[in-house]
């Protein structure tokens, strides 16, 4: 309780002061009262000073003791206090450190000159540094510089980086980081009172890769649903071939069958015909519910006169109607006027209900309504379709639209279908921005209730977005690939593929992204996928072929059918299917891409290895190399050949060494101005470096990051001689 | 009696349509692949073309292009057959110079409106 003995501390200090004081008082009084007896002459003045000072004596004596009694007690009460707050002390500390060590996370603080003040072995773990780094005297920009020079802040400079962290540290923050054996850390930083911070590590390792795995897993499966769906489509599509010549024989056996007077035959020819024409709908609906699962059905809106539709839609549901002998009646006011939709979806959609409603019903009517409401932006076309039909149970309606959901299996047997129309229909409305309603009561009949905005907002805005293409990689002076595809994955996998391969790859969704990206970026190549929504891969080629400023880019065909023909009739320059072969599009690229300049690149050097790896990689990079194995074969292939555009130098080579080989050729008045390129394993003394500076572009040291320096060095090098023949023009 | 030129080289839809435009009495020229198709147009000057899109050597669209492009056999009308699973096709047919187009399969009575709105607007009936 420390109010209390802070108390008593103070009492008894109080008690001493009085005794203090009062002994003092006495002892002036004492004198003030023997100084006047003496002035008056009443006593000796020996006598009286002997008095006083036995009196004084006395009184010093008492006053000591009195004193001495006090400190005592002050001492004792002084001890207690201190044997209190130690024991609070070290109560609290361990408490605070079985906390901080008891804790998941890592945990430091710093104080306001940001020196390391408290923390846990889990912060040691985590930070994995040498021991000296946990004492009090280091301080936090000792940490960063360590961790800098252990490469992790990559290429950035390592002053700017300290700087920007210092600055972080007046505020909350936090982040991710990923130590070089691959733990992932989150890093939380706060300031706190006393102007230091507090830093929390936690390890995030397990709770990334499960969220990886996650990704991959969902990836997985919409490749798995996406491949299924293409599969089905292209399937959908050689079942049709057949199908057509049994329903093409049949409707000409019929005909010659009239013309020939065998007329008995004609109705085993028409139950052919009915029979494919059937199975082809149900082709046509796996086909197209394919399409819309796979994202590649399209909507082509134009303005369609309603009533004109209607009046075809009559004709073909007439003679359906009628075999049940139903009654059809179709209510739609002349002046209806013109809805902005995909009209032929728009029918589709129609005879799909009116259909299902003649099926479905027997003896009965089937009653189509058309009718608009709203204005503006709001105004609406309702189709109702109403039956009086065997209609069906709520359990039944709530499994309606779901694709493969007939009401139930013996529905199918005995009417037919597939199931999917409602689905198809339903999916059709909501692409064009509306939807469909239906409500039912078994055995009275079915309504189903069509509603289209008259302008039809697609899901997906059709308008052309901004061109600001999405870039990946950043390379200067590489050659640009624009990939023009809907499909996610492609972009992820060819741009990684290209991008290693040292293109700068821009992309695009559709057809006229592409085109605008196209006209503003003029990529040296584009890649085109043939289905995509909007504007189709085939109506992008010829948007391209026929813009005289974007005609001359090459453009490769992917795709998945084998429509070779059709591509290269386009003007397109090259054609693969999928799934992509990279080192097909590669050498196409390479066989394509930048017509008209080409750069070539002398690689000087002795070891053939060496020679061999550069070539790879420059022929990677789209250029054309040249070899020689030393400075005199270097001479006899620079007479012999065009000029490169660039000389990639070794230093150290018999017969002719590098450094002689720089001094005949900047003594040429011919190669002169070619750049070169060092790329050297010696250790090269004061003078040498002083003559490469002045004759050569840049020395690379030969090593692990060779190969990174040296593309970097070649594109700064294409990027100048760009830049010089520019300004030439 | 009005001369087809139809290029088509899926054999069963090349019989097909040859079989049942005869017995509407027109005289039917068959080629099997693009380039047949223009030569037999240079050749022959056929009153209308059927043209399929997706040929051997070559395309529809090109040997359309080649037709429309050549001063004796440019006014000649080309229908264009297309697949309609193919959304597009139609629009690059008639880009490419084509007069009309169908779909495959083909609905005869509706191809033979076209044929014969085609030819009477060429004065051949």
């Amino acid at each position: 309780m420390p109010s209390i003995s802070s108390n008593r501390l103070f009492w008894q200090a109080a008690v001493l002061a009085f005794v203090v004081i009062a002994a003092a008082g006495g002892a002036v009084m004492l004198s003030i009262g023997g100084a006047w007896l003496l002035k008056q002459s009443l006593v000796p003045a020996t006598v009286a000073t002997v008095v006083a000072a036995l009196i004084i004596g006395m009184i010093a004596r008492r006053v000591n003791n009195a004193l001495a009694k006090a400190h005592e007690k002050i001492e004792a009460a002084y001890e207690r206090m201190l044997a209190q707050k130690t024991k609070e002390l070290s109560q609290r500390e361990i408490e605070l450190r079985s906390t901080l060590e008891n804790m998941e996370q890592g945990v430091a603080m710093y104080d306001a000159d940001y020196k390391l003040l408290t923390w846990n072995q889990r912060f040691r773990e985590f930070l994995n540094m040498p021991d000296e780094f946990f004492s009090r005297d280091r301080s936090f920009v000792d940490y960063l510089r360590y961790v800098g020079q252990r490469g992790e802040f990559g290429d950035q400079d390592l002053e700017t980086v300290v700087k920007q962290r210092i600055e972080q540290l007046k505020r909350k923050h936090s982040f991710e980081r990923t130590r070089p054996d691959g733990m992932v850390l989150e890093v939380y930083r706060a300031p706190t009172a006393d102007g230091g911070f507090i830093a929390i590590y936690t390890d995030i390792t397990e709770r990334k890769r499960n969220e990886a795995e996650l990704n991959r897993a969902r990836e997985a499966a919409e490749t798995a649903n996406r491949v299924k769906s293409e599969f089905l489509a292209n399937m959908s599509h050689e079942l049709r071939t057949p199908l057509n010549a049994v329903i093409g024989y049949s409707q000409m056996l019929q005909e010659e069958a009239k013309d020939t007077g065998q007329e008995d035959f004609i109705p085993d020819l028409a139950k052919i015909e009915n029979a494919g024409k059937h199975l082809l709908g149900l082709i046509n609906d796996v086909l197209d519910l394919s399409k819309i699962e796979a994202g590649r059905m399209t909507m082509f809106i134009e303005d369609a006169n309603i009533a004109a539709m209607i009046t075809e839609v009559r004709g073909i549901i007439e003679p359906l109607a009628a075999k049940n002998s139903n009654r059809l009646i179709i209510n739609c006011p002349a002046d209806i006027g013109t809805i902005r939709t995909d009209i032929t979806k728009l029918k589709q959609s129609l005879l799909n209900l009116l259909s299902n409603a003649s099926k479905f019903t027997d003896k009965g009517t089937v009653e189509l309504t058309v009718a608009r409401s709203g204005t503006g932006a709001d105004e609406t076309v309702h189709f109702r379709v109403a039956d009086s039909g065997i209609g069906m149970t709520p359990d039944q309606l709530g499994r309606l639209f779901q694709a493969f959901g007939q009401a139930d299996s013996s529905t199918s047997r005995k009417f037919g279908g597939t199931g999917l129309g409602l689905a198809i229909t339903r999916h059709f409305a909501r692409m064009l921005g509306g939807d469909i309603a239906v409500t039912s009561e078994e055995g009275k009949g079915s309504v189903f209730t069509l509603t289209l905005p008259v302008q039809a907002a697609l899901e997906e805005p059709a308008t052309v977005p901004e061109a600001k293409p999405m870039v990946s990689g950043d390379k200067e002076g590489a050659q640009t690939v624009l990939v023009v595809d809907d499909d996610e994955a492609v972009h992820d996998l060819v741009g990684s593929m290209l991008g290693r391969e040292g293109y700068r790859v821009l992309h695009a969704r559709n057809g006229d992204e592409a085109l605008a990206i196209a006209r503003k970026e003029r990529p040296d190549a584009i890649t085109l996928d043939v289905m995509m929504p909007q504007m189709d891969g085939w109506s992008a080629l010829t948007a391209i072929k026929a813009d005289p400023e974007i005609s001359n880019i090459p453009v490769i065909m992917l795709t998945m059918l084998h429509e070779r023909a059709i591509a290269l009739s386009l003007g397109a320059e090259g054609y693969i299917t999928k799934p992509v072969d990279w080192n097909q599009l590669s050498a196409l690229l390479r066989q394509h891409s930048r017509p008209g300049a080409v750069i070539r690149v002398l690689i000087v050097d002795d070891d053939p290895e060496m020679r061999r790896m550069t070539r790879r990689m420059l022929e990677r990079m789209g250029l054309e190399v040249g070899e020689a194995d030393d400075g005199e074969k270097a001479l006899a292939w620079l007479a012999a050949n065009p000029a490169p555009s660039i000389i990639l130098l070794d230093l150290m080579m018999p017969v002719m060494d590098g450094f002689e080989f720089l001094e005949r050729i900047r003594g040429s008045e011919k190669w002169s101005g070619v750049p070169v390129l060092v790329v050297t394993a010696k250790a090269l003394e004061a003078k040498e470096i002083e003559f490469l500076r002045s004759s050569t572009q840049k020395v690379i040291e030969k090593g692990a990051t060779a190969g990174t320096d040296l593309r970097a060095a070649i594109r700064d090098v294409m990027k100048s001689g760009a830049a010089l023949a520019k300004a030439a023009n | 009696m009005p001369k087809i030129l139809l290029v088509e080289d899926n054999e069963m839809n090349r019989d097909m349509l040859s079989r049942r435009l005869e017995r509407k009495g027109f005289q039917v020229l068959i080629a099997v692949d693009g380039q047949q198709g223009i030569d037999l147009a240079d050749s022959e000057i056929p009153d209308l073309i059927l043209m399929d899109m997706n040929l051997p050597i070559v395309d529809g669209w090109e040997a359309t292009r080649r037709v429309k492009a050549k001063e004796e056999t440019k006014a000649i009308p080309v229908i264009a057959l297309t697949a309609d699973a193919m959304t597009g096709d139609q629009g690059k047919a008639l880009a490419a110079g084509c007069d009309d187009y169908d779909t495959k399969p083909v609905d005869f009575p509706r191809l033979l409106g076209k044929i014969e709105a085609l030819l009477q607007r060429a004065g051949k009936i």
